[in-house]
């Protein structure tokens, strides 16, 4: 697992891939805290909440090669001949991005160290933030090697991985879109608890949405089921990427 | 003839393959199952167990106040908190930010007791109707704010209500959070709903005094309801009056008001005076309300007290100045040495004409001054004396089982909306007044809750650092010089490796 992780993640500088994605990071998360800064008050929570919002764009980056590459130029195939188990080659790749991701996070602590240095505050809320943005990491980097997994193309890898992650961010939006529909179809039959129904079925989407979630963290909030739930997402596609890897060593046989 | 052989089915390869697509499909469809049930299981069983709030000053909890007040209640008892609105999906940044928050946190602490709905009526209307029968309150214009309902009664609660703002951005049309009511106004206001107020207290109005917002909020908090009374010709104290706060008058009572006072002093009225030297009334001498107050052997003298102690005076200003609680009033709160600003001089009146007992309450060092000022606000230099200890606010009470009393301050520091606005609820001059209040309705007031007011939080940098220069530099590093060189980094790396 070592080795795959050091391969991947060393790769990552032996290509552009690495220094954009860092250089992407560095200007949209200095945007931000210049945003804040030039009106006197800067909240590191509002910086790394809205860098969240950018897990659409980096995630595909930098997890868009991890298995598609491997499958285009038929390297892929060491990974069913050496003696790792696939189990060892999925971590080691999801730990290589999310290495580099935490690359990318040090320029967020260069502003908490100059925002500390221009007497600001970096309250418990700021850390609840953090913490929740390395657990999306790891769940919106699964979701990435997924999408790697399924396909030999890094272009086809990079628009399942967007897609899949705008979904997500949206699931909230997309409830209440569901919801009204549902209100006005069961309306326009004359169902007595048309609403109802309606704000049901929006809560119960808007129940997988993995921001609103965490939300309260960055008030000081710290909840552990929602820990769990960007955790069990995290594990759930580690196991469909391990399945689609397996799928070809016993449709190989 | 291999060719041949390679295109032949293998039943047993079909079979294994057959297999294993049941087994890996099996075992995904089994980890979605225990991934949908572990999460549904944390979030609606565990979640609020497995929920704590880390925030600096707790805003999301609910003190110990409040949940011993919530335990007190009855097991029946039934309050329903409704938001008129749709909850946000993200509360931060919000007015309802240090709110949503803490009310789930009354109905975790509640046992069933408290319920919090958010039902907005503009879609749901029927709310209005259920909450509100008799449309006493017009709830249909109350969108965006809370409703409290216990039995048939109901307090409104704005999320403006739950702050409290910097008076002077105020005034220039900012708002400047400088303080967290929410625990405060949720729990008081649930207090007087199951309990009901104990008394009254009555605000005059009309003799150009500043707004008494803050006071009133004090005083609900101490189950003492707040009633405006209005100056007017045909001024009369009401029968149910218990007490009567003059805050900041600039104007000299009426003589009508100083009649009605009088009466109302005489049956065991209870009185809280305050006033303060200002432009306003600089050259106001209270001649009348001084009437009043010689009753009860008091004098506010048109005298600016100027602190001459530089251990007294706060930044070295005489006008803005420490002073100390007197003997008997020095447990009124936490700390002895209180905040005084433009105070005038209190003080018992020359010929003691009656049975009232006076005691001073705040003192100045024995190194102050007062002075008189003319129209334009000069120091009038014959009038000054120097060297003395003046009081800046005096006690009064009477004989009897219930007798008349009365405080009387001469500085505006303990009830103006502009002091507690800028120092918070909390404040230890405000804890100052709260015990005189006290003092003033001990015979009738019984809240004993003391909700704190809670800090929020404070992001702005240091002025002095975060100049404009300054900002230039955060734009040109991490905007600009990092990127650039990142960029810069990669082309060196695709123009080097193009060719492997």
């Amino acid at each position: 697992m070592l080795a795959i992780f050091k391969r991947e993640f060393l790769s990552y500088f032996r290509s552009p891939v690495g220094y954009v994605a860092i250089a992407l990071f560095s200007f949209l998360s200095g945007f931000i805290f210049y945003s804040q800064f030039a009106t006197g008050a800067v909240n590191i929570a509002t910086e790394v909440i809205s860098l969240r919002s950018f897990f659409v764009i980096i995630v595909p980056i930098i997890t868009m090669g991890l298995l598609s590459e491997d499958k285009k130029r038929g390297t892929d195939v060491l990974y069913y001949t050496t003696p790792v188990s696939l189990f060892n080659v999925v971590v080691g790749k999801v730990l290589a991005a999310f290495a580099l991701y935490a690359i990318m996070f040090i320029n967020v602590v260069i502003h908490i160290i100059v925002t500390l240095a221009c007497g600001g505050d970096f309250e418990v809320g700021c850390i609840g933030t953090i913490i929740v943005f390395f657990f999306m990491a790891f769940m919106f980097i699964t979701i990435g090697l997924f999408a790697s997994a399924i396909t030999d193309s890094q272009i086809i890898s990079a628009i399942v991985a967007f897609v899949i992650i705008l979904v997500t961010q949206l699931i909230s939006t997309i409830g209440s879109y569901a919801g009204a529909a549902v209100t006005s179809v069961l309306s326009a039959i004359k169902v007595e608890s048309a609403t109802a129904a309606g704000n049901g079925i929006a809560s119960a989407i808007a129940w997988f949405d993995p921001f609103v979630k965490t939300q309260d963290f960055r008030l000081g909030i710290f909840s552990v089921s929602a820990l769990i739930y960007l955790v069990s997402i995290g594990v759930l596609f580690l196991y469909l990427t391990f399945r689609v890897l397996e799928k070809k060593r016993w449709s190989q046989a | 003839m291999n060719k041949i052989v390679s295109n032949v089915k293998n039943p047993q390869n079909d079979d294994r393959s057959d297999k294993l697509k049941l087994y890996s499909i099996g075992s995904v469809v089994i980890l979605i199952a225990i991934v949908l049930l572990v999460n549904v299981l944390f979030d609606k069983i565990l979640g609020k167990a497995l929920t704590f709030d880390f925030s600096d000053a707790l805003s999301n909890t609910i003190s110990q106040e409040s949940i011993d007040y919530i335990n007190g209640l009855p097991a029946d008892t039934k309050i329903r908190i409704v938001g008129l609105f749709d909850k946000p999906a993200d509360v931060a940044q919000t007015e309802y930010q240090y709110i949503c928050p803490l009310l789930d946190d009354y109905v975790k602490n509640s046992k069933g007791k408290i319920t919090v709905d958010y039902i907005n009526p503009n879609t749901q209307p029927t709310i209005i109707s259920q909450l509100d029968p008799d449309n006493s309150f017009n709830l249909s214009s109350q969108t965006g704010n809370f409703v409290i309902k216990y039995n048939d009664k109901i307090k409104i609660i704005s999320p403006y209500d739950c702050y409290s703002y910097d008076e002077t951005y105020l005034s220039q049309g900012y708002y400047y959070v400088t303080g967290n009511n929410a625990e405060y106004s949720f729990t008081n206001s649930m207090y007087i709903l199951t309990n009901g107020y104990s008394c009254k207290a009555y605000l005059i109005t009309g003799l150009e005094e500043d707004d008494s917002n803050y006071i009133a909020k004090i005083l609900e908090s101490m189950a003492i309801e707040p009633i405006g009374l209005p100056v007017s010709e045909n001024f009369t104290v009401p029968e149910d009056c218990d007490l009567i706060i003059m805050n900041g008058p600039q104007n000299d009572i009426s003589e009508k008001m100083y009649v009605e006072l009088s009466s109302f002093i005489k049956r065991g009225g209870k009185l809280f005076v305050a006033v303060d030297f200002n432009v306003v009334n600089v050259t106001e001498k209270y001649e009348r309300l001084n009437r009043l107050l010689n009753e009860m052997n008091l004098v506010i003298d048109p005298y600016l007290i100027a602190e001459n102690d530089s251990g007294y005076q706060l930044g070295g200003y005489q006008l803005d100045h420490l002073v100390k609680a007197c003997e008997g009033f020095t447990d009124y709160a936490e700390i002895t040495l209180l905040h005084s600003t433009n105070a005038r001089s209190v003080r018992s009146a020359d010929i003691p004409g009656n049975t009232f007992k006076t005691a001073p309450v705040l003192r100045t060092s024995e190194n102050a001054s007062t002075t008189a000022l003319d129209q334009y606000g000069n120091v009038i230099e014959s009038s000054m004396v120097s060297g003395k200890q003046f009081y800046a606010a005096m006690y009064s009470a009477g004989e009897g089982d219930d007798p008349a009393k009365a405080f009387v301050f001469g500085t505006m520091n303990f009830t103006s909306d502009q002091y507690i606005s800028s120092y918070g609820i909390n404040d230890t001059n405000v804890d100052f007044f709260k015990s005189c209040l006290r003092e003033l309705t001990s015979s009738k007031q019984f809240n004993t809750l003391n909700v704190p007011t809670k800090n929020v939080e404070n992001f702005s940098l240091d002025a002095t650092k975060s100049t404009t220069s300054a900002s230039t530099v955060v734009l040109v590093v991490f905007m600009i010089l990092i990127p650039v060189l990142l960029v810069a980094l990669a082309v060196i790396v695709y123009n080097k490796r193009k060719n492997l």
